[in-house]
Parts: C-alpha cells; sequence; structure tokens
C-alpha cells in the first residue's frame, strides 16, 4: 500500500511539476505571472486529442504514434504561447506590472470559452494511445500509464536542464533573467530570448496537458483550472523563478494531496485544506519559498 | 417629458399586441443546458418541446404554447438567477426542472414567492419538496416531481448490494453534494439496518480528478470491503471506476452507484473500465416501459440529430409537461395559482403509469431499478 501511494505521489507530482515549470520559467525572465498557462495546457491536450484521430495513419500506433503526439502537441503549445506573448503581453511589457498579469486573465477567459463554444461543452474522451497494462511491484498495481507519465516527465525535465544550463541559448537566457537589460547590452535579442522561454515553457505544459489526458482519461474546456493553480502553488511552494524549486514544489505538492487522501481519516474531503496549510506554513517560514532566493527570486 | 414616455410606452404594447395575433404561454425549462450536465438538461428540453409541440398540434389550448428554455448550468447561484428571470415574466404558467437537487432547492423558495408550480423531472434528494414544511417557508406548498426520491433509491440499492450481490461490507463515497450526499446516507441506513457494515466513509470534491490515493486506501483496507457505494455523478463515477480498474479492483469488488451515474457521459470518461458498474434508476427503463412506446416513437422521428438521442430522464420530463398540461386544463387558464391547486390534485395516466402527488408534492408512483453498465454497447440492461 505505501509503495502504491508512492506511486501515485511520483505521477501526481510529475504532472504538477511540468506545468509549475512554465509558470516559474516565465516568472524567472519577466516576473509576469502567465495566468494563461493553464489555458496552453488544455489546449495542449486538446490537440493531443485532435492527433490521436490523425496520426495513426501516419505514424500508427504504438510508441512511434506516441511520441508523436507528444511532440506535435509540445510544438503547437508552445507556439500558441508564444503567440499569446507576442500579442498580449510585449506591447504591454514596458508599460506596469499590473497591465500583463490582467491581459493574462483576460486570455485566459478568451481561449476557455472560446472551446467551450467552438468545440465542446462535454467532456470528451481522450484515447489510450498504448494498450494499458499493468505490473505488480512488491504487492503494488502500477499501471504502464503511470510509467509512461513518470518516465516522460523525467525526460522533459532532464531535457529542461540541460538546456538551460549547458546551451548557448541557455546561457542567454539565464543572462536574461539575471539582468534583462545588460543581457540586452551585450548582444542578445532580449526579445527573441523571451519568446524562446514562453515556446519552452508553453511546451512543458503541452505535454502536461497530454499526461493529464492520458492519465484521467477525458478532457474538457476547462481541465487547466484545477493543475494549474496547484502548479501555481507548487511553483510558488519551491521558490517561484526557480527551476529546480518548481520540480521539488510540484512533488510536494503531490505527496502531500495523496498522503493526506491515503493516510488521514477522511482525509480525502481535507486533502486540499492540508495542502494549502502547509503552503502557508512554509511561506510563513521561508517568504521566498524553498530554494528561493532572499531578494530578487531568479533562475 | 413624462407624457412622452408614457406615450412611447403605450406604444410599444400596443404594437406588441397588435404583433402578435394569438396568446403566447410558457412553460420554463429551467436545466442545465451547458456544462457536464448539459447533455441530461438538453434532453429534457426536447422532450419538453416535444410535449408542447404536440399539444399545440392537437390544439388543446386557445393559445399558443411556447417551452421556454433556461440554463441553470448545474450551478445553485445560476439556479436561483434563472429562477428570478422565470418568475418576472408573466407569460411563465408553470416550471419544469430543475434537474440537480442542488439547483432544485434553492429556486424552489425563488418560485414560492411568485408563487408559480415548480414540477422537476429529476431531483430526488427528499428535502426538494420537505422543505416546504419548514418553518420559513414563505409560500404556498408549489413544489411537485414525478421522479421518486433518494430514500427509495438509496435504500434499494442497499437490499440490492445485500440480499442479491451477497455484500457485508460497504465503503461510502459521495460527492458531497445535495443529491450524493443524501442518496449515501440512505444507503448507509438501510444497509446497516440489512446488518451490513459501512467500514469507511469519505467524500470528494466535484471537479477532482485524482483519487487513486483514497482507492488505493479503500484496497489496502484490512477491513476488507467487498464494494464501493458512490453517491454522486457520472463525471467523477467514470474516473472512480477507471482508477478502481487501474488498481486492479475489479469484480467481484462491487461499484455500486445511482441514477445521476447512468447515462452514457459515464463511458466517455471512463471507456471500458464503466463495464459492470451497478446503477440503479427511479422508475422502470424507459424501453421496458410499454406505455412508453408511442412517446419513444415519437421522440426519435422529432430528433434525429446527432447527441440528441434519448437520454435517461427524458420521458419524466415529458411527463412533467405532461402533468403540467393537464393540470392547466382544468384550471380552465393560464392562471399559475389555479395550476398550483389544479396540479395538487393530480390524477394522470401516462408514460409512467399513474402519478398521483402525496401531501409534500411527491410521486406515489415509487419503482426502482436497478441496471449495470455494458461497456461493449454503451447500455444500461436491467439486472433481473
Amino acid at each position: 500500500m505505501l509503495i502504491q501511494q508512492v506511486v501515485n505521489g511520483l505521477t501526481l507530482g510529475a504532472i504538477y511539476s511540468l506545468i509549475a515549470l512554465g509558470y516559474t520559467l516565465v516568472y524567472g525572465i519577466l516576473t509576469m505571472i502567465n495566468f494563461a498557462h493553464s489555458e496552453v495546457l488544455m489546449l495542449g491536450a486538446f490537440m493531443a486529442l485532435g492527433l490521436a484521430a490523425l496520426l495513426p495513419a501516419v505514424f500508427g500506433t504504438g510508441l512511434i504514434g506516441l511520441a508523436g503526439m507528444f511532440i506535435l502537441s509540445m510544438a503547437g503549445a508552445g507556439v500558441i504561447n508564444v503567440i499569446i506573448e507576442r500579442f498580449a503581453y510585449r506591447p504591454l511589457r514596458n508599460i506596469s506590472r499590473l497591465a500583463p498579469l490582467i491581459s493574462a486573465i483576460g486570455v485566459s477567459i478568451i481561449l476557455q470559452n472560446g472551446v467551450f463554444l467552438w468545440i465542446s461543452t462535454q467532456s470528451l474522451r481522450f484515447p489510450e494511445p498504448v494498450a494499458i497494462g499493468s505490473v505488480e511491484v512488491l504487492g503494488a498495481t502500477i499501471s504502464t500509464l503511470q510509467v509512461i507519465i513518470l518516465a516522460s516527465a523525467l525526460i522533459l525535465m532532464g531535457l529542461l536542464h540541460f538546456f538551460v544550463e549547458h546551451s548557448k541559448l541557455g546561457k542567454a537566457m539565464r543572462a536574461c533573467s539575471d539582468d534583462i537589460d545588460t543581457a540586452g547590452l551585450m548582444g542578445i535579442n532580449p526579445d527573441y530570448i523571451i519568446a524562446l522561454t514562453f515556446f519552452v515553457g508553453g511546451a512543458l505544459g503541452g505535454a502536461a496537458g497530454v499526461l493529464y489526458g492520458m492519465n484521467y482519461g477525458s478532457i474538457k474546456y476547462n481541465l487547466g483550472f484545477l493543475p494549474g493553480a496547484k502548479a501555481f502553488t507548487a511553483a510558488v511552494l519551491g521558490g517561484i523563478g526557480n527551476i529546480r524549486g518548481a520540480v521539488l514544489g510540484g512533488f510536494i505538492l503531490g505527496f502531500l494531496e495523496v498522503f493526506a487522501s491515503g493516510y488521514i481519516p477522511n482525509g480525502a474531503q481535507w486533502r486540499d485544506v492540508i495542502a494549502f496549510t502547509v503552503l502557508i506554513i512554509v511561506l510563513l517560514v521561508r517568504p521566498s519559498g524553498l530554494l528561493g532566493e532572499k531578494i530578487a527570486e531568479k533562475v | 417629458m413624462i407624457f412622452r414616455f408614457v406615450a412611447a410606452v403605450a406604444m410599444i404594447v400596443l404594437s406588441a399586441a397588435c404583433g402578435s395575433k394569438e396568446t403566447v404561454v410558457k412553460i420554463a425549462v429551467a436545466v442545465p443546458l451547458t456544462g457536464d450536465m448539459g447533455t441530461e438538461g438538453q434532453g429534457l428540453r426536447r422532450a419538453v418541446e416535444l410535449a408542447v409541440e404536440e399539444a399545440n398540434a392537437a390544439k388543446r389550448f386557445p393559445y399558443k404554447l411556447v417551452a421556454a428554455p433556461y440554463d441553470d448550468r448545474a450551478d445553485p447561484k445560476e439556479a436561483v438567477n434563472v429562477a428570478n428571470l422565470i418568475i418576472s415574466d408573466p407569460r411563465v404558467v408553470a416550471v419544469v426542472g430543475h434537474y440537480n437537487s442542488g439547483c432544485a432547492i434553492p429556486a424552489a423558495k425563488v418560485y414560492a414567492r411568485a408563487p408559480v408550480a415548480m414540477v422537476s423531472p429529476a431531483a430526488t434528494n427528499p428535502e426538494v419538496t420537505a422543505q416546504q414544511n419548514s418553518k420559513d417557508w414563505s409560500g404556498p406548498r408549489m413544489v411537485f416531481r414525478v421522479v421518486p426520491t433518494d430514500d427509495v433509491q438509496g435504500s434499494y440499492a442497499a437490499m440490492f448490494a445485500y440480499k442479491k450481490l451477497g455484500k457485508r461490507r460497504m465503503t461510502l463515497l459521495h460527492d458531497k453534494s445535495p443529491y450524493g450526499q443524501g442518496l449515501g446516507e440512505q444507503f448507509k441506513k438501510a444497509f446497516i439496518e440489512l446488518g451490513g457494515k459501512i467500514v469507511s466513509e469519505d467524500g470528494i470534491s466535484v471537479g477532482d480528478k485524482d483519487f487513486k490515493a483514497l482507492l488505493t486506501k479503500i484496497k489496502g483496507d484490512s477491513s476488507k470491503p467487498e464494494g464501493i457505494y458512490f453517491g454522486g455523478l457520472y463525471t467523477e463515477a467514470g474516473l472512480l471506476l477507471k482508477q478502481m480498474r487501474e488498481l486492479g479492483l475489479n469484480d467481484p469488488f462491487a461499484f455500486i452507484s445511482g441514477d445521476g451515474a447512468k447515462t452514457s457521459g459515464i463511458f466517455d470518461v471512463a471507456g471500458d473500465a464503466a463495464g459492470g458498474a451497478y446503477l440503479s434508476i427511479v422508475g422502470i427503463p424507459v424501453e421496458e416501459l410499454p406505455s412508453a412506446a408511442t412517446f419513444i416513437d415519437n421522440y426519435k422521428k422529432r430528433w434525429t440529430g446527432s447527441g440528441e438521442e434519448l437520454k435517461p430522464f427524458d420521458h419524466f420530463g415529458y411527463e412533467a409537461a405532461q402533468v403540467i398540461f393537464a393540470a392547466m386544463e382544468r384550471a380552465g387558464g393560464p392562471d399559475r395559482a389555479r395550476v398550483i391547486e389544479e396540479l395538487k390534485k393530480t390524477k394522470y395516466t401516462g408514460v409512467l403509469g399513474t402519478t398521483t402527488f402525496d401531501g409534500k408534492g411527491d410521486t406515489l408512483n415509487k419503482i426502482v431499478t436497478m441496471t449495470r453498465a455494458t461497456a461493449k454497447d454503451r447500455s444500461f440492461p436491467s439486472v433481473k
């Protein structure tokens, strides 16, 4: 039972972490909270649903089809995030800190209602891209789906780490995050780097959307809201702006929820209360989050 | 200035009166038309529209009858807004609605102020009608329903679990809504009276997606529950079923729930995992009702589009409209107060058999059937 709960916590935490990364990357560069991120997540899931109908003809089913669906949905979600940045945030970037925030909320409402009005108001069945089986490990039943979710989340986090720490573009991103004006003076084009950051964050959100759809088997226009809010919490818990913090926060929140509903009597109704109480306590002790720096929270 | 305003109003009223040659009388259909419960609500709207069209075609009334749909989005706050809209339209003579108990309870209080009759085709929490006996009830008794209540459904499910399936230890889950919790409490009461044991009880939140941790706890419970009774709606029921199967909780571990989960939507959420779930419904499945054959035929002729197939509560919606029509005929005119008085004297034989109301406004026609979901053809055959 403990192993089963650990696996449950890891799967939930992996999804939260992926979404939290999208919030934290954007915050790291612009100190702005991209409230439309939860809708990028939702659109990623809807694109995957559309692709799942089209792709088997191109890639076939199985792991290649799954990978194809993943990569295209991620690219699509990334492009959407870049478009949102270009038209809704960039014109407001130097006006005030509140303007892009309100703009983000507006974008979120537009996207959600767009899907609501044009695509579907109902839950849509999300197909299983590969046959789902389960394996027994020490008395725990682990579905291959959970393995896929955990593996793809960890691979993506590894790629992100490599990209940010060891590539030239990643270096430019870190430079912009430290001081965007100075980075501009050093020959880095900040507009380009910001767009790139939105692309990467959006792609991770899109991936999380696909995983979310696979995990729960159905998707709906408002699916982004709850995990978006939770992941934002995770990002704050870990120290918003800090990449490792987002991953840590995501997993902590996932485990908190699982253990609250698994081990506390009647915990299922209290799990959000328990999770958020812990969040408040952590923030009281460490106002900038677990891994956040004291003054400027940056990547 | 004032004179000009009055003149303008008078002209508008006059032109409106001249424009419409016949008087229009409305039956409000207050149900969720969008959102998760939208499919069920749309079905009810179609059923009432069919009833209205039939009544107009047969020239049952000397005026034109119109079904006016209102979307309460399955949201109690929205239901109150909608109810206020409805009572402010003097052409509305009665309301068919609401779908959810959570909406019907507060909306009924608004209708009581008018007062205008509300006939619910689907809200099953006992409180929907019982609240009329409370001290702070501000209007006359005007709530009716053609659908049996949760106490009938919950206790039937308990008997089914105990006697038919031989279960002695069950786990209770509910979605904390008036419907879900009400159903769960009735199940618990009846199951304990029969000699069974409720080994654990948990509430979940509507909108939650992840029940793995909770189900893992149930699976590992040392008192070995033999099944889950869930009070709630199909989205959460579907997610529970899917995640149960993923954790290896298969037959004979039973999943029993009520009519809120018995809709084809459960197959959209859970896929094949929905197969094997026991879902009780009030009344007899409409396909097995001989008195409903004409209704089903006409419905299928009138509504042919995709997604316009018969939904689980449509025959109740149709019957609610028929009961109102009969009361309107006896009342001799579209008068709200007289329709309420006539509804109390209802003795109507139609699709559901004979409907009469008890002192609270609940139907005396109380039959419950247990069905079992079959994933292959997305159907719910009844368990004999």
